[in-house]
């Protein structure tokens, strides 16, 4: 339940308020070390007082909001019941962080500044007079290290003390003068209950769209006066721009006034590392570095050693006997028992895949990517890889959700709002839910065609990459739009902190979980009454043509394309389930089909919301005969190379 | 006039790594909302910054801010020598 009132946290991008909200609330969000990891708001009852809300809030490089996560602060701050706003700055870069305190003054919240990674600015030389700045803008300002709980104590005392910023700065005559007469026409028209009418109409003549929607709902006919008023404000040079820069020039006098900097003999060890690793040379073979690292620890360790380990010893040898003995001897009735430990049983199909097969590859999985991504390499891929991105429309920050969708597309899909624009948006969904495999599909692609040979893995990826980039080509032309070029802020190379690592690999095998274990339940009740009701031998027989015709596979893997419509990992595993069946070129045609083949119903459901039924509707009709039509061609085309019998 | 004044405005992208200079301007070709974000990044007129490399991106240090541009952004970023 919502409470009466709330303290929102507010910042940048990338300055710790996700690990400032666990540590004030004690609820876990998601923090990574790059821009863009909160994408909605989050909330939770304070730990010093349960009677008020906490709200975690996406980062905001500029306000007046211009992204969609920058519109979901501007909302909390518009709607929720704020008694006053902890601002989240991040030390070392203090001019940023004064450039939005400008505007929370204006907007007269009453607030505290946590200035947070002291201990990064320290290293690099950068001292803050946090006097100074408190004498400047005349609320609390405490230096904090979010992650190591320096500060939370004082931080939460201080709140008793918050209070309303000063002004940092007057603006122009004429910009001064627009400001007042828009002011007045806000108070007078449609007074916010908490918000300044002058910091309203800021954001107002800045163009932001959600203040724009809401005066546009409180002021009902009168709105089009308040929009002629801002066009003649507007053709005065009260723009956006404008604005914009009188607040960056305030916040840069002061951020220089308070801030010491001692010159630094060498650049700092993690400042070099961030460097190799975008170098033009050294970039390449760390990558490959990185990548045989993620390979050895979630393909040889996690999907050999460790899903051996469960699936034949633990479930094999000890688990599956007992439940089976079990439930033969307790349940009397022939059919029930089949459904619990039959060939598609409930506990011998739909939980020894979940468990055995499934979450010791997404266990390695989530770990090496939250080591990668606590580090602060994710965000220098999008460097690299943005070259190739250009190709398919993109820039290189689509990298991150594209990665992120490797472990599950499912979150993926919601983290694409970190894209500027529709379009981006629009494509990278699109790739991700044809031609990424999540961790626990790629687990399983890795298991059976690693054991088959490289050439067979290399045949896969190449084939994923072809596609991806085709069809990210053919997107690029027919989906209408400008590219937008790549700029991006590099977030400080960190040596990932092991206790929140192991957190986001809990919490995420936590959504796992609860998304996986009942759709492979469901599928394996499907298959259970599809084949007690003699239905999979008729799917079996209808798919021929195409499964056995058109992809050269045995007609029984019919079978795991009905398993794969509900989760695409599913069906992969039920390949996997018949690889003593496949030869190699059956292996590899089976799984680029299947991964091909629609994302999961989670996936679906989140494209969705994301994108509306149409869309998601559009992009399953292309989906599913591309994914057909390029296995077959695979198909022939490997038959042609290496003859029939391979 | 002192001899600083005479050295040319250069494209961002033009600069080798190491180079240190002053931000002079950003070119209208840069669509305004990315103007807006370059500005909030700290690359705004009259501030100071290193160009720490020029491939695959243009990187520059602008206090402690590493920030990556794309070459057709870069090029439209007008700076002075230092």
């Amino acid at each position: 339940m919502q409470s009466a009132s709330a303290i929102a946290l507010v910042g940048n991008p990338n300055v710790g308020k996700s690990v400032l909200f666990h540590r004030l609330t004690g609820a876990y969000v998601n923090v990574s070390n790059y821009p863009g990891t909160t994408v909605e708001v989050a909330r939770a009852p304070a730990r010093f007082d349960a009677a008020v809300d906490l709200v975690d809030t996406p980062g905001v490089l500029t306000l007046p909001a211009r992204s969609d996560d920058e519109r979901a602060t501007m909302r909390a701050l518009l709607y929720e019941p704020l008694q006053a706003v902890i601002q989240v700055g991040d030390a070392k870069n203090l001019r940023r962080t004064l450039t939005l305190t400008a505007l929370l003054a204006e907007l007269g919240i009453p607030a505290v500044l946590a200035l947070n990674m002291h201990d990064e600015a320290s290293a690099r030389g950068v001292t803050v007079d946090a006097q100074a700045l408190t004498e400047a803008l005349g609320i609390p300002v405490v230096p904090t290290v979010a992650t190591g709980g320096e500060g939370i104590a004082q931080l939460t005392r201080s709140l008793a003390d918050a209070r309303t910023l000063q002004p940092l700065l007057h603006y122009d005559g004429t910009t001064e003068s627009a400001l007042a007469e828009m002011a007045a026409r806000i108070a007078e028209l449609a007074p916010h209950p908490r918000l300044t009418a002058r910091g309203l109409a800021i954001l107002f003549l800045g163009q932001d769209s959600e203040v724009e929607a809401w005066l546009k709902q409180a002021t009902g006919d009168v709105y089009t006066e308040l929009a002629s008023a801002r066009d003649a404000a507007h053709a005065q040079g009260v723009t956006p721009a404008a604005l914009a820069h009188e607040r960056g020039e305030a916040a840069g006098t002061l951020a220089t006034r308070v801030t010491k900097r001692t010159a630094q003999a060498s650049p700092l060890l993690a400042h070099r590392v961030g460097q190799w690793i975008i170098h033009r040379v050294w970039a390449w073979p760390i990558l490959l570095g990185v990548l045989f690292a993620v390979y050895e620890f979630v393909g040889v360790f996690g999907a050999g050693t460790l899903v051996g380990l469960m699936e034949n010893d633990l479930f094999g040898n000890v688990l599956n006997p007992l439940v089976t003995q079990f439930v033969q001897k307790y349940i009397s009735v022939p059919w029930l028992a089949d459904l619990l430990v039959g060939q598609y049983g409930l506990w011998t199909m739909g939980m020894t895949y979940a468990l055995a097969l499934i979450l010791p590859i997404v266990t390695t999985f989530f770990i090496a990517f939250g080591l990668l991504e606590d580090s602060g390499y994710f965000a220098r891929l999008s460097v690299l890889a943005n070259r190739l991105f250009k190709l398919i429309g993109l820039n290189g920050r689509a990298v991150l959700p594209m990665v992120l969708g490797l472990g599950c597309v499912t979150m993926a899909t919601l983290t694409t709002r970190i894209l500027h624009s529709p379009r981006e948006r629009l494509i990278t969904i699109f790739l991700m839910a044809l031609a990424i495999p999540c961790s626990a599909q790629l687990g399983v692609v890795l298991g059976l065609l690693g054991g088959i040979s490289f050439s067979a893995l290399l045949i896969w990826v190449v084939s994923m990459v072809a596609v991806l980039m085709l069809a990210g080509f053919l997107a690029a032309k027919l989906i209408p739009g400008r590219r937008i070029p790549l700029v991006t802020e590099m977030p400080p190379i960190r040596l990932p902190l092991m206790g929140n690592v192991a957190k986001k690999t809990v919490g995420r095998l936590k959504w796992y979980l609860i998304e996986v274990i009942p759709l492979f339940l469901l599928g394996t009740l499907i298959m259970f009454l599809l084949d007690r009701f003699g239905a999979l031998p008729a799917i079996i027989r209808a798919g021929e043509p195409l499964v056995s015709g058109w992809l050269g596979l045995p007609p029984e893997a019919s079978a795991a394309f009905v398993m794969g419509f509900l989760r695409r990992d599913f069906g992969a595993t039920g390949l996997f389930a018949m690889s003593h069946q496949l030869s190699p070129i059956q292996a590899v045609v089976g799984m680029v089909t299947i991964t091909l083949f629609v994302p999961c119903i989670a996936s679906v459901m989140m494209i969705i919301k994301e994108q509306g039924m149409k869309v998601t509707a559009a992009m399953l009709a292309l989906i599913i005969p591309f994914a057909f039509l390029i296995g077959g061609i695979l198909n022939h085309l490997l038959r042609a190379v290496w003859g029939a019998g391979a | 006039m002192s001899p600083a004044d005479h050295i040319a405005r250069v494209p961002l992208s033009f600069l080798l790594p190491g180079v240190q200079a002053r931000v002079e301007d950003i070119d209208e070709a840069v669509s305004p909302t990315q103007r807006e974000q370059l500005v909030a990044y700290g690359l705004a007129p009259n501030r100071p910054l290193v160009v720490l490399q020029q491939r695959p991106m243009t990187i520059v240090m602008i206090d402690e801010v590493e920030l990556a541009l794309e070459c057709s952004v870069a090029r439209h970023v007008w700076v002075k020598r230092r």
